[in-house]
């Protein structure tokens, strides 16, 4: 392959500007935010190209498959699993450029193009008075990379994951034709939904242009719960009864007192609650104050009940937003010593369970795994540290040992993050051959050239 | 208005200004005015510094916290807040004649009331609000009621039967007082109180849902013995808005010469015009 022939084509494609070869101005288009000590290795060889449109992108695969040259498609660079980095050399696609949004109102719908950022979203819809109802993490995220990797979040328990929201795409097939799929409306039965297709797909079937989300009203009151208990076992019960009770939080998060203090550390400001070994964080969001109230005096009742300790409530926005930052700064408080996250989950009615065994492990190894997360939908996040002493093989025992667990328990090794490269070899060995034969034959119907993120999912 | 000699007994009385959420409110930039119907009334968040540290001087002093606001009837909310928060008593003074009030027609009748309710060792109050930004509430209050006062407190740094010692922060020096009770304080943040930092709580549930059940105690004018009702609200505001305007920072304008001597020349200019040189 000429590669001075390639560049010349991709720049007459998105202008001069746009395509990016520099050894510094690559640099930050190589990893994404996945540990260290698991994620794979980018290659050295590639190009940026930041298309401004559909028609762009479409042109760029054309060439990319003419030259038989890779493409990665990139958006917030927030994932945790290497799904965007370039294995290979060759084409980096960020879809920064493509950042137009407009929020629909009356239809309650915001048409946005892949690079729009979540932070972007909300601030948007909330401008309209309307609101994006899941948060499917980090603000940096960008529509694009959320819909690809279905992404999930805290409030899964209460909003679902992304594929919920998504109405309408326009994704661009690998071979370089564009694909309109969804509609406007919250019915559509116009055969099979393709577009379910490419949600989750990891960059793999399509480039993800466009999106019609759903938007919903914004509510119109929020409190955030910290309830304490003496011990963890006290804590899934109580959670446990909270879910029986009807009550459906906006999110319920579990994490202990060391995790959280590891947070607090992190961002300088001292954990503000004295009591308590375990904690279930509690968000409520409703349209009316009053149904909060409701909702708060019946959780208060079950806390009581399950031997719960004083709970503190935070309903200003700015005392809300700093217990919600201390708990989303477990990951980078720990990202140091971290030699991989996990994404295990398991049925809800097994959480206490797949926990005992977490424990289990740690008396067996005599380390500390930290394990928090989404306790309202099982999605729990252990964190393998990198323990002194400890080779990359005994980590990867530890990791296998975990995996293990969540899946005897009939879970799975991934709620939210995805597969990506770093876990392509557990998904194929759980998910067996004939998984595996329907994935490479979809894929290879769609992308015969293997162009589009190559190495990644498929085993 | 001095106060009676005795009158230091008793309470704190913490004055709590509700204001919208700075993070949800809007500015309509034509009109030069916060939308206060963007979001909803919570306590100004220098306030919770007054609160927290009427809280804890109770715990030395004894005595009752009385949280006292001047608004509309909706702010009732930021008054429970204030009840959850730690107060024993919250009054609402609440009344279309209070309307329109600035600094100084504020300060009076906050005064008036807490003359009615008398019996006080200390007022409190944020070192200014995040809407109005002046500073000047807490401290015109003390002149009203004619009782010493030390404002942008950042350092509490001892309390006894009858006085406070504390520590303000002026930006160019720190100031070291002591005044003696019946005195009043605005604070700061951050806070410090016997060399430990001092953070507003987050309140406790069952404080929470007490405080829904909580009587907020609303005032109108006509509960206040003796104001002067010409001296409140619109009529008793002597300040007039005229305009109000984002201050965008205007950027340098760097000018380069090529000639060092033209470029002196101009320097010298410029000096002389700005009456630097003669």
């Amino acid at each position: 392959m000429e590669l001075g022939e390639l560049i010349r084509e991709l720049k007459g494609i998105v202008g001069e500007d746009w395509v990016v070869t520099g050894r510094e101005a690559v640099l930050r288009y190589m990893y994404d935010e996945t540990a260290p000590y698991v994620r794979p290795q980018a290659a050295e060889d590639i190009v940026v190209v930041k298309p401004s449109s559909s028609i762009e992108v479409a042109e760029v695969l054309k060439v990319a498959n003419k030259y038989r040259v890779p493409v990665y498609p990139r958006g917030g660079g927030t994932g945790l699993v290497g799904g965007a980095v370039p294995t290979k050399p060759g084409i980096v696609l960020s879809l920064e450029r493509m950042d137009a949004l407009t929020i629909d109102v009356e239809n309650m719908v915001a048409e946005a193009e892949a690079g729009v950022t979540l932070g972007k979203l909300i601030e948007e819809a909330e401008k309209h008075g309307l609101s994006f109802p899941p948060h499917p993490g980090d603000e940096g995220a960008t529509v694009g990379g959320l819909i690809a990797c279905n992404a999930g979040g805290a409030r899964a328990v209460r909003t679902g994951v992304m594929r919920n929201y998504v109405l309408g795409l326009e994704v661009v097939l690998p071979q370089g034709d564009i694909l309109l799929l969804g509609a406007k409306t919250l019915k559509n039965n116009m055969g099979f939904n393709l577009a379910h297709l490419f949600i989750g797909s990891e960059g793999t079937l399509g480039v993800i242009t466009r999106a019609y989300l759903r938007l919903y009203p914004r509510w119109e009151a929020t409190a955030t719960l910290i309830v304490p208990f003496e011990n963890r076992a006290r804590a899934f019960s109580a959670a446990k009864r909270i879910l029986f009770s009807g009550v459906i939080p906006l999110a319920m998060e579990y994490f202990d007192r060391r995790a959280i203090e590891e947070a607090a550390k992190h961002l300088g400001a001292p954990w503000p609650v004295a009591a308590g070994e375990a904690y279930l964080m509690i968000m409520l969001a409703e349209c009316s104050e009053d149904i909060v109230f409701v909702e708060l005096d019946m959780i208060s009742k079950i806390i009581e009940g399950e031997g719960g300790l004083e709970p503190l409530i935070a309903q200003r926005s700015d005392e809300q937003s700093r217990l919600l930052k201390i708990r989303s700064s477990i990951y980078p408080a720990l990202k140091g010593e971290t030699f991989d996250i996990l994404d295990t989950t398991v049925p809800i009615g097994r959480i206490s369970k797949f926990l005992d065994e977490i424990e289990e492990l740690e008396r067996r190894y005599g380390i500390w795994l930290p394990a928090y997360g989404h306790i309202g939908d099982g999605n729990i996040h252990v964190h393998v540290l990198k323990y002194p002493g400890f080779s990359r093989s005994q980590l990867e025992e530890i990791r296998d040992r975990i995996y293990d667990a969540a899946v005897a328990l009939g879970g799975v090794i991934t709620g939210e993050h995805g597969i990506g490269a770093i876990r392509r070899a557990h998904a194929g060995e759980l998910l067996g051959p004939t998984w595996a034969k329907v994935m490479s034959d979809l894929k290879r119907a769609l992308d015969p050239n293997n162009i589009l993120n190559p190495d990644k999912v498929l085993p | 208005m001095a106060l009676e000699p005795g009158a230091s007994e008793g309470n704190i009385i913490v004055l709590v200004k509700p204001t919208p959420d700075i993070n949800k409110v809007r500015f309509d930039v034509e009109r030069g005015r916060i939308d206060r119907s963007s979001a909803e009334l919570e306590i100004n968040p220098f306030d919770l510094y007054a609160l927290e540290l009427a809280t804890r001087l109770r715990e030395i002093l004894g005595g009752r916290v009385i949280a006292v606001s001047m608004a509309p009837p909706h702010a009732e909310k930021a008054l429970r807040d204030a009840i959850a928060r730690g107060a024993d008593r919250a009054i609402l003074l609440s009344d279309k004649r209070f309307a329109g009030a600035d600094t100084l027609a504020t300060s009076y009748t906050l005064a008036m009331a807490i003359r009615k309710l008398g019996g006080f060792r200390l007022v409190l109050s944020g070192e200014k609000s995040v809407d109005g930004d002046t500073g000047q509430v807490g401290p015109e209050v003390a002149e009203h009621l004619n009782i010493p006062h030390a404002s942008f407190v950042h350092r509490v740094v001892d309390v006894d039967e009858d006085s406070i010692t504390v520590e303000s922060d002026f930006g160019d020096g720190y100031y070291l007082v002591r005044l003696r009770f019946p005195a009043l304080l605005s604070v700061s943040r951050p806070l410090t109180f016997r060399g430990e930092s001092l953070e507003p709580r987050i309140p406790k549930l069952s404080d929470v849902l007490r405080s829904r059940r909580a009587r907020i105690e609303v005032w109108s004018a006509d509960d206040v013995p003796g104001i002067d009702f010409r001296r409140i609200g619109l009529t008793g505001s002597p300040t007039r808005v005229v305009k109000a305007f984002y201050a965008l920072e205007e950027g340098r304008r760097p000018v380069v010469y090529k000639d060092p001597e033209a470029a002196v020349e101009e320097i010298i200019k410029v000096l002389r015009s700005r009456k630097l040189l003669r």
